[in-house]
């Protein structure tokens, strides 16, 4: 049976003149039992249509026509009563992030008892066995102790473990899981994709998964919807879609994802190898036995142990790790941010710059495009004919038009931003870049053009590259070699086929398990 | 996002401002009468067509008064927020980019100046300096300079750790160049609508003092001074307080809806209000 039925789903932002749409027709069904993904590049629209069937859109954002079955009563329709007895009691959310979406002031027990006290009546003993089964259900470890806990003090895989718990609580018909293991590391995110279908299996549970990662969708749904611009442009079972798609948005999204077939960087060095170059054997960069911690107060905390490496002149060296492992550290020591305890870095090139992972905050919002990609030649002393003309040059490099470097950055997209990045990082012509996750907090299709234009600049400018990631199929797409990171260590160190065909650590290999390919 | 109510707002603001500053630019150059003279025959003479605001208890124009009056008070209001904002923006954005020592010191300052109310403080500055127009600014001045310091200092704060410094730092900018050129822009707004509500308190400030008579000192004519003088009458010629204090509320009001406009019209990502 139909559990949630959306027919010609409309909405429209209409704080804009002419009103913005960002859904449009929207239709789609959820059977009992069953897991359907949503999935779609950011402003697709997803997010927007997975919080009108809550009624919850902001209140700029309106259900302009369209119709939101839930058991066959329209909950456009319905009163705010009604709607309460809904949230949560019925229909289920949780959310991206496990950091905001629990309350800081309130203990776990507390949230998590929120939903009995609000939809049944049982008594706090009551209450507090079933919240305490429930922990254990989605593996919380020592729920007795947990209980009293508050959210800070839990990991982020923990905190979206009781995310899922608090959701849970009223035992709903449907789960609307927006994006919730996007702010996890691999190994946790493969852990509560386990248990969200556990409990789909089990409970019987509905779930609408929202993401943007088709891996993870492939991995949990059994139908996805593909989003683009605010539209379903294809739907069906899973396999289906994924295999053989239809549409052509939906093959070029599939296309863009990173994957282990052919990297292109060997695409790109097969060239190379017929051009007969020979690769220069010389170091950019020596560090040895590098050591580092930070200070609170009188106690300090190691977070490099020991790291020993060389980059290469021309290579691309890749840095792998989950989040705290260590590797912004390891590159704001190279960078000199950071006092090293004990241990040499030796640099033979002048200047390394580096490439952000945000480029909200990586450009200055108060400064032109032109006047930012200038600055670093105002530095040296630059006649001005002669930086404009270099400012011009690099743009044209980096895949930025004349109009756009007249804009400010707000006024950009994610990648064009991060091609000023790139811009600027390369136009005082420095010869070593660490790129610190540049292409992880882009849209698949973008992040592809932005890894394209990385190797294809890296060829031009015979640049070496530290590139840092937590994404294993980007790492294998880019990199001639890669380092694997754990806790302040590296753990493993070869060339990329060779770490990927033949791992050696137990931590690489559950990384490699952990991703989705 | 910009939106109708806070780009009414502006205008408003900007409009009243416009207005007042003009009165007071022509009040420069020309006033219909000398704004000291004294006219026996005319001693609180009530508006009419020769005296468009009517005659004080001297007999002098207060049409020509007021219009001196202004200028008077927002010389010294514009003067003491410029005297303090480069001050505490100074110290802000020393404080809030370095942190450190020179942080914990300067802001220890601050906070003891913080906690005296402000009108008294600049009681205190004015009987140690003695009374008159440039005692005032400088006391003003002083009196604002941790409003401004405080609110440089946590833009600052919030600024320095945003990628874009970092990636400064890498291209070799020296650490002036990337307070004043690189983050000090993003912080404008927020310090402009600081000004602004400033120059109120300024404006109020130095009618309030005038009126107690440690302010501007005769012959100048400021808004302060003509409503304590006129006091006495209020009753019996009520033009003579009800100008001077339409043109204080006029200020006043101008910059208000201003420093609300300002806010409203842009803000750096990461900025406190």
């Amino acid at each position: 049976m139909e559990l949630l039925t959306v027919r010609n789903l409309n909405i429209e932002f209409c704080d804009t003149q002419p009103p913005t749409r960002v859904a449009s027709g929207v239709s789609f069904s959820i059977k009992e039992g069953e897991i359907l993904g949503i999935v779609g590049e950011s402003g697709s629209g997803k997010t927007q249509t997975a919080l009108s069937v809550l009624r919850l859109l902001k209140d700029h954002a309106a259900v302009s026509s369209g119709e939101i079955l839930y058991r066959g009563k329209n909950l456009l329709q319905s009163t705010q009563a009604e709607m309460r007895q809904i949230r949560g009691k019925e229909i289920g959310m949780i959310f991206q992030e496990p950091m905001t979406s629990l309350n800081p002031v309130l203990t776990i027990g507390e949230q998590l008892e929120e939903g009995l006290k609000l939809h049944t009546k049982d008594t706090p003993g009551q209450r507090r066995e079933k919240v305490l089964e429930l922990m254990r259900e989605v593996e919380l470890p020592e729920p007795e102790s947990l209980y009293g806990k508050y959210p800070h003090q839990l990991s982020g895989g923990m905190r979206q473990r009781a995310m899922i718990a608090a959701a849970l609580v009223t035992d709903p018909a449907l789960l609307i899981a927006d994006e919730p293991t996007t702010a996890l590391d691999v190994t946790i995110q493969v852990q509560i994709l386990k248990l969200l279908k556990r409990i789909n299996r089990t409970r019987r549970t509905a779930i609408l998964f929202i993401s943007h990662d088709l891996g993870v969708v492939r991995y949990l749904c059994g139908r996805v919807a593909v989003m683009n611009r605010g539209e379903i442009v294809e739907s069906g079972p899973v396999s289906q879609v994924l295999e053989n798609p239809q549409e052509a948005y939906t093959k070029r999204l599939i296309g863009a994802i990173p994957n282990r077939r052919l990297s292109l960087r060997r695409a790109q060095r097969a060239d190379w190898q017929t051009k007969a170059r020979k690769l220069p054997a010389g170091n950019v960069l020596e560090a040895e036995h590098i050591s580092a911690s930070y200070h609170e107060g009188k106690k300090g905390k190691e977070v490099l142990r020991d790291i020993t490496f060389q980059v290469r002149e021309n290579e691309i060296l890749g840095l792998v790790g989950e989040s705290g492992c260590g590797k912004s550290t390891l590159s704001k020591v190279l960078l000199g941010f950071v006092e090293t305890d004990s241990g040499t870095v030796v640099h033979h090139t002048e200047r390394p710059q580096m490439v952000f992972q945000d480029p909200y905050s990586s450009l200055n919002p108060g400064k032109k495009v032109s006047w930012i990609l200038e600055e670093p030649l105002r530095m040296q002393k630059i006649p001005k004919a002669e930086r404009k003309r270099r400012v011009l040059e690099m743009a044209g490099k980096v895949g930025l038009t004349r109009e756009q470097i007249d804009r400010y950055p707000g006024e950009l997209s994610g990648g064009q931003r991060q091609r000023v990045s790139i811009g600027t990082a390369l136009i005082q012509g420095s010869k070593f870049l660490i790129a610190d996750e540049p292409v992880s907090a882009l849209d698949v299709t973008i992040q592809k053009q932005i890894m394209e234009l990385i190797l294809q600049l890296q060829e031009e400018l015979q640049l070496s590259i530290l590139f840092i990631s937590h994404d294993l199929n980007v790492i294998y797409q880019m990199c001639d070699r890669v380092m694997v990171m754990k806790e302040g260590q590296i753990v493993e160190q070869k060339e990329t086929e060779e770490l990927f065909s033949d791992p050696e650590s137990e931590y690489t290999k559950e990384l490699l398990r952990a991703t989705l390919a | 996002m910009r939106t109708g109510k806070k780009n009414l707002n502006f205008i408003l603001g900007m409009a009243i401002t416009a207005f007042m500053l003009a009165f007071l630019l022509i009040g420069v150059f020309y006033t219909p009468y000398d704004p000291d003279a004294m006219d026996g025959a005319a001693k609180y003479a009530a508006p009419s067509l020769a005296h468009l605001f009517g005659c004080d208890h001297f007999g002098r124009d207060i049409f020509s008064r007021v219009m001196k009056g202004t200028g008077t008070t927002f010389f010294v209001a514009a003067l003491s927020i410029l005297l303090g904002g480069t001050a505490g923006v100074l110290t802000g954005a020393f404080t809030g980019y370095f942190g450190g020592w020179l942080d914990e010191i300067l802001m220890r300052v601050n906070d003891a100046i913080v906690s005296f109310p402000s009108i008294l403080l600049a009681l205190v500055f004015i009987s140690a300096l003695g009374p008159g127009k440039y005692n005032v600014i400088l006391a003003l001045g002083i009196v604002f300079i941790p409003s401004f310091a405080r609110i440089t200092r946590s833009n600052f704060l919030s600024q320095k750790e945003m990628d874009y410094v970092k990636s400064a730092r890498l291209m070799g900018d020296s650490h002036l160049r990337i307070m004043f050129i690189h983050i000090l822009p993003n912080v404008l707004p927020s310090i402009l609508s600081m000004a602004a509500i400033g120059f109120n308190n300024a404006v109020l400030a130095e009618a309030g003092m005038s009126y107690l008579g440690i302010g501007v000192q005769p012959p100048d004519a400021s808004l302060g001074r003509m409503l304590s003088e006129t006091q006495a009458y209020l009753m019996s010629a009520p033009w003579c307080a009800v100008f001077p204090g339409l043109a204080v509320i006029l200020l006043a009001l101008g910059f208000s809806f201003l420093s609300d406009g300002i806010l409203g019209k842009g803000k750096a990502p990461g900025a406190d209000a």
